[in-house]
């Protein structure tokens, strides 16, 4: 896979003023400087500290506001990922929008049965296969948690298996800094050296901080190891606003932001110039039924915000798309999955991840992806807008064709579908009259979609592995597995 | 019921700290048996709350409010109370387990148990079974929450189960476990006491083993 030209909205959305950025931003600078953090891991807080950061009695680690303007001065603004082969795939950063699944849902709708039940390491490869054949989904994360393996080497084995089975970059959660050790040896192991992985990564990592102002010693233990690495790392916090951070969408970004800079200075201060990624999730905690909603009017609020501030600070930024609260492949699915992906395009959002949730980040399913896949594709048409150098105005063929003509079989339709843009076709999306989708089944867009995901399952898997590869990774599992028993 | 009692009610589900402490002292004067004010008035209060939450007609924190002024309400009338008269549904000890950060989900079990009544040590998140056990026994507790949020961490539980009966202990303590990826039927295989799909049916969970 190569990376086609990027996707860059033309049409692009911003409600926020520089001097609301300039505030908001501040606001995360006080907190660092005036309220701070509790970092425990003692590598982490000795270089922040050795670098102007305070610690007090009470272990609070407090960042001054140079220390964080320093690490803006060193984080690149863009950095690429690239596939299985080693070709470059995304470009993260400006405006560029890619969309990927997300990881360790505990439960699939089975696209056969149409089941609720608990996934398996099936899935996961079902996930990735359908990921693989679907265009407008450019990177892939585990989309489920396979229930059926033991705790130990999980995250190992779920990487083996999205290897195999797609090409496309990997985005990855991993338990600490040791199974995060073996999925990057194997990464290198493909590449061919360490190096050769630096300079081509095949993923990114997703580490979380715990809102409120608290970095874990795993956190920062991962964090540093993607540094030294040179593997890109996205440090997001994942507050719940009324729950873990301000119920307000001001005060969830502001902390939010204070959590996710803490981790970028201290990866900076570590390795001046490797590829972070900023973000902060929107999460907002539904005050009647105690859900943590991804899909809440006021987490969008919450996510147009960070977003922007991400732009603001010239940073690759962590988004969201695809996702729903709904508990069935229904309507509330349709709208929200279509509202977020939308938003995520307008506001030119980097890295788009949890295509395919439902029901809170416990449900996934393969249709939701497929659904998203079509959205994308025809939205991207949308936002291409209409080319001012090339407005077509066709004033000729108007000329031409006179009143009481029409334009069918004319020359300049003729151009336009066959040379020029032609009409967006859609795949799942139905353009029949009554009697014909009538006669072709009924079927309606979550049938089309189950039907898409099954065919493309039924599509050749991608080449094999080098077997001495997936032996070598194999000895790394059975050493993970004795450390960790 | 009496307009006092209602008072008293609608206090404690309006939260407002004050209100709860006026109306309890009104009670008294007006000679209102204490038992009565307890049981009639603050505790009829809190299972409204309840019932309201259920509902979807009040918020999550408006149970913490009060549940708060239900406890200023409480200090008015102790003194007042007959030696005996039990004022808490029994001590919880309460924790995310080892390795696990989630605790959103547990403090909510946590402030509605407190809210029905109940004593709660809060362990906090990553807490090791030594630390449970070792709070089970400080604290005389008749229950024990455990909350799991990741499948990774949902052995854990069984190591704290484990170091019960080790102990000694497990006759003496319900455990009751919870989190998203715990089931009923996990619940069962390793041999808890109790499980709970959300924070208000714990209550109720938690009440029946009591
Ligand atoms: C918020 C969140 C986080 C926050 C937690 C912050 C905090 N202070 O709690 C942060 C960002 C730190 C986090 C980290 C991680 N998370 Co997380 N997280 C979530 C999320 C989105 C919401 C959890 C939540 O707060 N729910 C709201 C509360 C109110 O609901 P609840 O917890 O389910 O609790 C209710 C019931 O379960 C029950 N209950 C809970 N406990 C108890 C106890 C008893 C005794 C009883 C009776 C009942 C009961 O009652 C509660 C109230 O109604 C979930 C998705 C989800 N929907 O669960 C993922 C999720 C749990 N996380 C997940 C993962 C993978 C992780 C990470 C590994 C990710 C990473 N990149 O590193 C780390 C692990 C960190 C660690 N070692 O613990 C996965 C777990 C998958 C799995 N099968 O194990 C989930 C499912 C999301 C996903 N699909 O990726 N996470």
């Amino acid at each position: 896979m190569r990376d086609r030209t990027p996707f860059e909205p033309v049409i692009q959305l911003r409600h926020l003023s520089d001097d609301t950025k300039q505030r908001i931003f501040d606001a995360a600078l006080q907190v660092l400087a005036d309220v701070g953090a509790s970092v425990s891991h003692p590598e982490g807080v000795e270089l922040l500290v050795r670098s102007g950061c305070t610690l007090d009695d009470s272990g609070l680690l407090r960042v001054p506001p140079s220390a964080v303007e320093r690490a803006l001065s060193t984080v690149p603004s863009s950095f690429a990922l690239y596939d299985r082969s080693g070709s470059q795939a995304m470009t993260l950063g400006g405006n560029n929008v890619y969309f990927g699944t997300g990881s360790d849902l505990m439960w699939q709708y089975d696209v056969e049965t149409g089941e609720h039940r608990p996934s398996g390491l099936d899935d996961i490869a079902r996930v990735a296969r359908v990921c693989d054949g679907l265009p407008n989904i450019d990177f892939v994360m585990s989309g489920a948690y396979p229930t059926d393996l033991g705790p130990q080497g999980v995250y190992l084995a779920t990487f083996l298996t999205m290897m195999r089975n797609t090409t496309k970059p990997l985005v990855l959660v991993a338990e600490n800094e040791v199974d995060l050790g073996a999925i990057i040896d194997t990464a290198a192991d493909l590449r061919g050296g360490a190096e050769r992985l630096r300079e081509a990564p095949y993923l990114l990592a997703y580490v979380e901080p715990v809102s409120p102002l608290l970095h874990p010693r795993e956190s920062i233990a991962k964090l540093l190891l993607c540094a030294d690495a040179g593997v890109p790392v996205a440090y997001v916090p994942a507050p719940l606003a009324g729950a873990t951070s301000p119920i307000s969408s001001g005060g969830h970004v502001v902390q939010g932001m204070a959590e996710c800079l803490l981790g970028l200075v201290v990866h900076q201060l570590r390795a001046p110039g490797a590829p972070f990624m900023f973000g902060v999730n929107q999460g907002s905690l539904d005050m009647v039924s105690g859900q943590p909603s991804y899909t809440a009017i006021e987490s969008f609020m919450n996510y147009l915000t960070i977003v922007e501030m991400a732009k603001w600070l010239r940073l690759p930024n962590w988004g969201i798309s695809g996702c729903t609260d709904s508990q069935a492949i229904d309507a509330q699915l349709g709208l929200e999955v279509a509202e977020l992906t939308l938003l995520s395009m307008l506001l030119g959002s980097n890295l788009n991840h949890d295509v395919g949730f439902m029901g809170f980040g416990l449900t996934g399913s393969l249709e939701e992806i497929v659904i998203t896949d079509e959205f994308v594709s025809m939205n991207k048409k949308l936002l291409s807008g209409v080319p001012a150098e090339d407005l077509d105005l066709a004033v000729e063929a108007i000329a031409g064709v006179g009143p009481k003509g029409h334009y069918l079989g004319h020359p300049h339709t003729r151009a336009h579908l066959r040379k020029g843009p032609g009409q967006w076709r859609p795949g799942l999306l139905n353009r029949d009259n009554r009697d014909r989708w009538v006669e072709a089944g009924s079927v309606d867009l979550r049938e089309k979609a189950r039907r898409k995901a099954l065919a493309i399952l039924q599509t050749d898997p991608p080449a094999p592995l080098d077997p001495g590869l997936l032996q070598r990774a194999d000895a790394r599992m059975n050493t993970l597995r004795r450390e960790t028993v | 019921m009496t307009d006092i009692m209602k008072d008293i009610i609608a206090a404690v589900i309006d939260g407002e700290p004050g209100p709860v402490t006026t109306a309890v002292s009104a009670a008294l004067e007006a000679g209102e048996d204490p038992e009565s004010i307890l049981n009639d008035g603050l505790t009829a209060g809190m299972t409204a709350v309840g019932e309201m939450l259920d509902q979807g007609e009040i918020f999550i924190p408006d149970v913490l409010w009060a549940a708060e002024a239900m406890q200023e309400g409480l200090a008015v009338l102790l003194p007042h109370l007959a030696h005996g008269v039990s004022r808490s549904a029994g001590t919880v000890v309460i924790g995310t387990v080892q390795g696990d950060v989630h605790d959103i989900g547990k403090n909510l079990v946590g402030l509605m148990l407190s809210g029905a009544g109940f004593e709660v040590r809060d362990l906090g998140h990553d807490v090791a079974p030594e630390a449970f056990v070792d709070s089970v026994a400080h604290n005389g507790a008749g229950l024990l929450g455990m909350s799991a949020m990741l499948t990774t961490t949902m052995p854990a539980m069984t190591r704290t189960l484990e170091l019960l009966r080790a102990r000694g202990m497990r006759e003496k303590v319900h455990v009751l476990v919870g989190g998203a990826p715990v089931t009923q039927g996990y619940a069962d295989k390793i041999g808890a006491d109790g499980w709970a799909i959300d924070a208000t049916r714990a209550v109720v969970v938690a009440k029946e083993l009591a």
